[in-house]
């Protein structure tokens, strides 16, 4: 398939952890939202490790190029060409 | 429940990205194999994580959390000896043949070994099946809205319920519309690592505030924080089951019926590149998903701990389940694995179900007239199945409350999803091309299948309905699910393995199983119910001591009687000539070819890796 899933993994999971990490970082002096979290700031350290997952996969996902691969022929069309 | 707008904002990621990938992919669905195979082009790790993930629906995540709250560790066995087995014979010996007979549904291959009839029957079952499952995953999630509340405030209160079973189906309809299977697979990709990310932290939290796993084990009963601990005996052990009837019932008939037959997964290995990839797949999903009980079983137990540890639980009201399982367990844990209930008010020893902590669980409420659910003693209920959500809640602060959240409403989608995908090549292959319209175009067919979607959908939302009007029709359908899928594998087994198996003993066996579990059912009965629904409907010959240990029995009855009946009536049928089956039955199809893999890429060696750290898990559980 043309699309490489790990791109928009990559995507979303820098978003979203971009997201929590911002609010983390914003909040990090907020102790009342943290209680829950018996004083852990889950957003700011849980939101960075997320953020970096989606790195990783959005580079891997572009160095494959998949995104590049011609919609024409299809995989079963021509025969043994190397697999992603 | 109060979100902020960051919660609001995380969850709208996730709905955007996933029709996003719907429309991305919608370029691709030129043909019927692109919609409904995904092309056969999709690598084998992201077809595994689809195939765990298609099967962690609103059931598994929400029934798994609460079982592990009631019954504790011992769930896992629902991972451990009711999956991953199974998933590893799938992956080594069944693949072939599902992948290289190019069937393009598993009642395809029915068709293809044995005969139209059978094919029938499996094709009909299941297309029902899948609709109903699908209704139940959006009953489920729009109940999940209602109870906690979330649109609370945004809407008025009477419609949450509506709105959540129209939003949820519109959204899934959306992205397979578009995307087909490629589009269903590559969501629940997404699903998995939401699932993950939005678990994990809840887990860790959870166990650094309770002690760790040690802490746990301190506070609750050893019965909960042992998985095979007094399976000697069904009285001595929370499910009320032997290991017999576990390994034969759950670890080999029940779930190698699911894993091995079961089009939903089977159908994210079919869309693997190659059929070395579709034997990896299995063996690749086998690995995350024998980690999941510590992402959805430890929650409820964690959700039990906590109040006992901190605020010393049994003060009150001792907590009564009204549940017709037996838990008896804990009769025998030391007294001194009890002491969470020592504030008891009672100088006799209580039975488990009264001695059993609830920590944070809530008590059931009725959800029309608020008033609390109290069973027969006049003691209050509690409702097991919120186990996880009350843990985001309880951990969670604003900000990565959405995003587990969001992995909640991943979990329910990717259920719902894959039950619509799985129909609607089933219709569109086995039912409409087989019996309706052969000679359509492949455009026909493409279009077919983006109009099952819709009418799967439409159907879902009936089922969704039809399960809030009728009280007893969970119970119902798990029935109907349980007793149509006991002797299927019977079925395969003899097909793929034995090549005089014919097709008129296919079918008869099939019909005989089915009838034999109807049968088992109506004659046995748990110990505390009623006969009806629950069994006993034509004379008790046999009590359970649990309904788990009946459904377990039911199913090995029912795989019995299926593998004699089609044993015997293929012996008196004249067997299809060899050369027909070729690639279709295991002594006549030549291995598959890998000599140019090296040993460590080898499935078979996949498998023993797997396999082994089963075993480690087990010992380190045991």
């Amino acid at each position: 398939m043309g699309l490489d899933i790990r791109i928009p993994l990559g995507l979303i999971f820098l978003l979203i952890g971009g997201l929590m990490s911002i609010y983390g970082f914003i909040t990090r002096h907020t102790a009342d939202i943290y209680e829950k979290s018996m004083g852990i700031n889950l957003n700011f350290t849980w939101g960075l490790l997320m953020f970096l997952f989606g790195a990783v996969m959005y580079i891997v996902g572009r160095r494959q190029k998949w995104q590049d691969d011609p919609v024409n022929p299809r995989p079963w069309e021509q025969g043994n060409r190397p697999r992603h | 429940m109060n979100l902020s707008i960051i919660d609001w904002l995380i969850m709208l990621v996730y709905f955007v990205f996933v029709l996003g990938i719907g429309f991305a992919l919608k370029r691709y669905m030129r043909t019927s194999n692109d919609f409904f195979l995904a092309g056969r082009s999709i690598p084998a790790w992201v077809c595994g994580l689809a195939f765990i993930s298609a099967n962690l629906g609103a059931q598994e995540v929400i029934g798994m959390g609460a079982s592990g709250a009631k019954y504790g560790i011992i769930t896992s066995h629902f991972y451990w000896i009711g999956a991953i087995p199974a998933m590893v014979f799938v992956g080594i010996f069944m693949m072939p043949f599902y992948y290289g007979s190019k069937a393009r549904s598993v009642p395809e291959y029915l068709r293809m070994r044995f005969d139209e009839k059978t094919r029938a029957v499996n094709a009909f079952t299941f297309a029902i099946m899948t609709v109903l499952s699908s209704g139940i995953s959006m009953y489920a999630m729009a109940l999940l809205i209602q109870t906690l509340g979330l649109l609370h405030g945004v809407i008025p209160d009477a419609y949450i319920f509506h709105v959540s079973v129209f939003l949820s189906a519109i959204i899934v309809l959306g992205y397979i519309f578009l995307g087909g299977l490629t589009s269903a697979i590559y969501n629940e990709v997404l699903q998995f690592f939401l699932i993950v990310a939005g678990f994990a932290p809840l887990v860790w939290i959870g166990l650094r505030n309770v002690g760790g796993w040690q802490g746990i084990k301190r506070t609750l009963p050893a019965t909960m924080t042992h998985s095979w601990r007094g399976m000697a005996h069904a009285s001595t052990n929370t499910l009320g089951v032997e290991w017999v009837g576990l390994a034969m019932g759950l670890g080999f008939v029940l779930s190698f019926g699911y894993w091995c037959t079961d089009f939903l997964v089977i159908q994210r290995a079919m869309a693997a590149d190659s059929e070395v990839s579709a034997r990896r797949v299995p063996l690749i999903a086998a690995i995350p998903k024998m980690f999941f009980p510590f992402l959805v079983i430890l929650p409820g137990l964690i959700a039990v701990t906590v109040t006992s540890h901190m605020a010393g639980a049994g003060q009150g009201t001792p907590a009564v389940q009204n549940e017709s399982v037996i838990l008896s367990g804990a009769q025998r844990a030391e007294p001194k694995d009890l002491h969470f209930n020592a504030a008891a008010p009672s100088t006799a020893p209580l039975p488990l179900d009264e001695q059993h902590p609830h920590g944070i669980i809530p008590e059931k409420t009725n959800p029309v007239t608020g008033q609390p659910v109290l069973d027969s003693r006049g003691n209050p209920v509690y409702n097991y199945d919120l186990a996880i959500p009350v843990m985001l809640l309880h951990f969670f602060p604003t900000g990565i409350l959405g995003l587990g959240l969001t992995a909640l409403l991943a979990s329910f989608m990717s259920g719902m999803a894959g039950n619509v995908t799985a129909f609607n090549t089933v219709w569109t292959y086995d039912i409409y091309q087989a019996y309706i319209n052969k000679r359509g175009t492949d455009a026909h067919y493409l279009w077919m299948g983006r109009m099952a979607t819709i009418g799967g959908v439409a159907l879902s939302v009936a089922a969704a309905y039809l399960v809030t009007n009728f009280n007893n029709i969970m119970d119902a359908l798990q029935l109907v699910f349980s007793i149509v899928n006991a002797p299927l594998f019977a079925t395969f087994l003899l097909g793929m393995f034995w090549k005089r198996t014919t097709g008129h003993g296919a079918f008869t066996g099939l019909i005989a199983g089915t009838g034999a579990a109807l049968l088992h059912h109506g004659l046995t009965l748990p110990a505390d119910a009623t006969p009806g629904i629950h069994g006993g409907w034509i004379a008790i010959v046999h009590h359970y001591p649990s309904d788990m240990a009946q459904n377990f029995w039911t199913a090995i009855f029912a795989f019995t009687v299926n593998l004699l009946v089609t044993m015997a009536v293929s012996l008196a049928t004249t067997p299809r000539p060899e050369a027909e089956l070729v690639g279709l039955v295991y002594s006549l199809t030549p291995r598959p070819i890998e000599n140019h893999l090296s040993w460590y890429q080898k499935p078979a060696t996949l498998g023993l890796v797997v396999l082994a750290m089963l075993i480690v898990l087990n010992l380190v559980f045991a």
